[in-house]
């Protein structure tokens, strides 16, 4: 079976972004284009997997295939991938098949949206879309009210508390605050984070993370071309998916993701590594709760001590048992929905490339895993990327 | 001889064969609907109150002000507005609306009612009473659409019969609810038939700040200071998320016992979908 690399990766800076679809996605890919280390021309493309979840930008149809025509890709098949939030995972994992298969040797993987063309009231309309809107959203569920539901209960549960989740907060604006390309590259202090005003109860602003424009762009290569392009490839160990019942009241517990717990052992199964061998992960925080389960459901901590795990400070970057979220996360890094997906592999390419700032890196960095979620849970995406092909 | 009760929110008094419902708030010395009710809702409070008493209601006389099709799937009863095979002397049983928030519930041949009017009522606050009803005249315009999410009229009547009556699907290991379509075999799963008793027991709750409510909820959220939701298991096993009445003055916790009445959840294009809303148990 073929081998798959990164061989080049690139984003725009996630925020609040002057720039149209157009401009931000040209922007992701001459950056990824230009971290090519030799001989890349876009024309050797042949396929593209573009995901979105088409929120703003005035461009709901065929959005991959406007952005192809305007980053030298025109003509090759191209495809807006739609998994909610995890759009680019998939759009990721459905590269990553395409080579798999042999049917292309070089495929692009990205994401993008615009969030912050809309007004608030058009934002509005946006809210809790991609839950079961006949029963979540009529119940006047939005994601905070959906992810604020599962903390408390995880309080509840085990012996996790909101002081646990302000960790969590804390440590993801740490970890941004000397990221180029993160939204709120801001310290907050404990006390900060633990005073913010209360969005969907428990759950505070420093409990959410920002709404963010902004695009990513990944480009894979077969094993057999990749020296063409790079002596220094990142390789996809392996690739996990799974799905989920839509609502939460549909799923038997709604303190653990189901679908993440599949995703991620398949993954590791495919890789024969575990969570032990990870040494950082991108995890989709698209609130704190959602990392702490996320710690939990990956692997990285027992099944209702993830509460623990982020009071320890298991997951700050050289000092935990690993790295969680070292760019700052969704938290601090920024959610432009559907590049988020192959954001988190842009960082991981460059920490196991060494390329990221020196402040932000994680030392000897071999293996990182990316975990990209589909609104509350439905959807997941595992990547493991390794500095080493596949035993 | 009358006794005023509470029930589902309103104010009951039950005679012989026939019963008196109302509103508890009061405005301006006149009896007014609370925040999310109206003629349709406490109709069919006031149905499923009889029913409880062991009166077999098949059909009623509605006047035009109550939405039949919502009165039928929340409660199976008939009437010719819902239904026009229905024959006017097929009907045993009249619903007549008061000017005020009070409607009767009687059998047609009743010759007189005699009703002692409840007295334990609430004066409501004026502002906030004006500024819900004014939200809602704006969210029943023809023009006021929620964008995003939109769930159509057609939609919201795939599911409206499980969410107004609570009725689920009866399969091997239990009953499901809200409603599915095919099972992990393939095959299509038994139409609804069992109904859940609503009483449930809250798992978790979170009250959402005015700002991040959905679009359907944009007019009255900040009126009502944000929404609260309920994660709730039934005793049958199901679970779901509700709303909590916008009447009551909640505050929830784990393990409390709560019910549920049919409230107006929201409006657009001039039509009111209804559902269930919870109430902490008395």
């Amino acid at each position: 079976m073929v081998d798959v690399a990164v061989i080049g990766a690139g984003q725009t800076k996630y925020g609040n972004h002057q720039l149209g679809l157009k401009g931000m996605w040209a922007e992701a890919a001459e950056n990824a284009f230009s971290s090519v280390d030799k001989n890349f021309d876009p024309r050797q493309i042949d396929e593209a997997f573009i995901g979105s979840v088409a929120f703003g930008g005035a461009q709901l149809g065929n959005t991959a295939a406007l952005m192809t025509e305007h980053s030298g890709m025109d003509g090759i098949p191209v495809r807006r991938v739609e998994n909610a939030c995890a759009s680019s995972g998939f759009a990721l994992r459905d590269a990553w098949m395409a080579i798999k298969s042999g049917q292309a040797d070089i495929v692009v993987a990205g994401g993008i949206e615009k969030m912050n063309d809309l007004s608030a009231e058009r934002k509005r309309f946006w809210l809790g879309v991609s839950g079961d809107t006949e029963w979540e959203r009529l119940a006047g569920l939005t994601f905070p009210g959906t992810y604020a539901l599962m903390a408390r209960r995880h309080f509840h549960e085990h012996a996790s508390s909101h002081d646990d989740l302000v960790h969590i907060s804390v440590k993801n604006h740490l970890h941004g605050f000397d990221n180029e390309h993160a939204h709120l590259r801001k310290e907050v202090s404990f006390e900060k984070a633990n005073s913010g005003f209360m969005v969907a109860d428990p759950l505070t602003l420093y409990d959410c993370c920002p709404t963010s424009d902004g695009a990513s762009c990944v480009i894979l290569a077969a094993d057999h071309v990749v020296r063409k392009f790079t002596d220094d490839p990142v390789w996809i160990r392996s690739s996990g998916a799974a799905s989920d019942r839509l609502a939460l009241h549909d799923r038997p517990s709604i303190t653990q993701l189901v679908a993440t717990q599949k995703a991620s052992q398949s993954a590791y199964s495919a890789a024969g590594l575990t969570a032990k061998d990870m040494d950082l992960a991108e995890v989709h925080d698209c609130f704190t709760i959602a990392e702490l389960m996320a710690t939990e459901d990956l692997g990285f901590s027992e099944h209702g001590k993830g509460g623990g795990f982020a009071r320890e400070g298991q997951g700050i970057r050289n000092e935990g048992s690993v790295c969680i979220n070292p760019s700052g996360g969704l938290k601090s890094k920024g959610h432009p929905l559907g590049a988020t997906g192959t954001g988190q592999a842009v960082e991981v390419f460059k920490q196991l490339r060494g390329t990221v700032e020196d402040s932000r890196q994680v030392r000897d960095a071999e293996l990182g895993l990316t975990h990209n979620v589909g609104g509350s849970g439905a959807t997941c995406a595992v990547h493991i990327f390794g500095r080493e092909r596949n035993v | 001889m009358s006794d005023d009760q509470h029930w589902k929110g309103y104010l009951v008094v039950e005679a012989k064969d026939s019963l008196f419902i109302q509103s508890s708030y009061v405005h301006e010395d006149k009896i007014v609907y609370g925040p999310d009710s109206d003629s349709t809702t406490m109709a069919i409070a006031a149905i499923q109150f009889m029913h409880s008493k062991g009166h077999r209601i098949k059909s009623i006389h509605l006047p035009d002000s109550i939405d039949a099709t919502t009165v039928y799937l929340a409660t199976g009863v008939d009437s010719s507005l819902h239904n026009d095979d229905l024959q006017f002397d097929e009907i045993k049983w009249d619903i007549l609306v008061g000017e005020e928030a009070t409607l009767v519930v009687a059998k047609t041949d009743a010759e007189e009612y005699d009703f002692e009017a409840p007295t334990d009522v609430e004066i409501i606050d004026a502002d906030f009473h004006h500024d819900m009803g004014e939200a809602w005249c704006s969210e029943q315009a023809l023009t006021h659409v929620s964008q995003g999410a939109y769930v159509s009229h057609s939609q919201y009547l795939e599911g409206a019969r499980a969410r107004l009556s609570l009725s689920s699907q009866s399969v091997e290991g239990g009953l499901i609810w809200p409603p599915r379509q095919l099972d992990s075999e393939g095959g299509r799963l038994p139409s609804e038939t069992e109904v859940l008793i609503a009483e449930a027991e809250v798992e978790s709750w979170t009250r959402l700040s005015a700002a991040g409510a959905p679009s359907e909820f944009s007019l009255r959220a900040p009126i009502l200071g944000g929404l609260q939701t309920l994660l709730v298991r039934f005793n049958q096993g199901p679970r779901g998320v509700f709303l909590v009445t916008d009447d009551v003055d909640y505050s929830p916790s784990i393990g409390d016992t709560v019910h549920f009445a049919v409230r107006k959840i929201y409006a657009q294009e001039g039509i009111i979908r209804y559902g269930l809303k919870a109430l902490p148990k008395r």
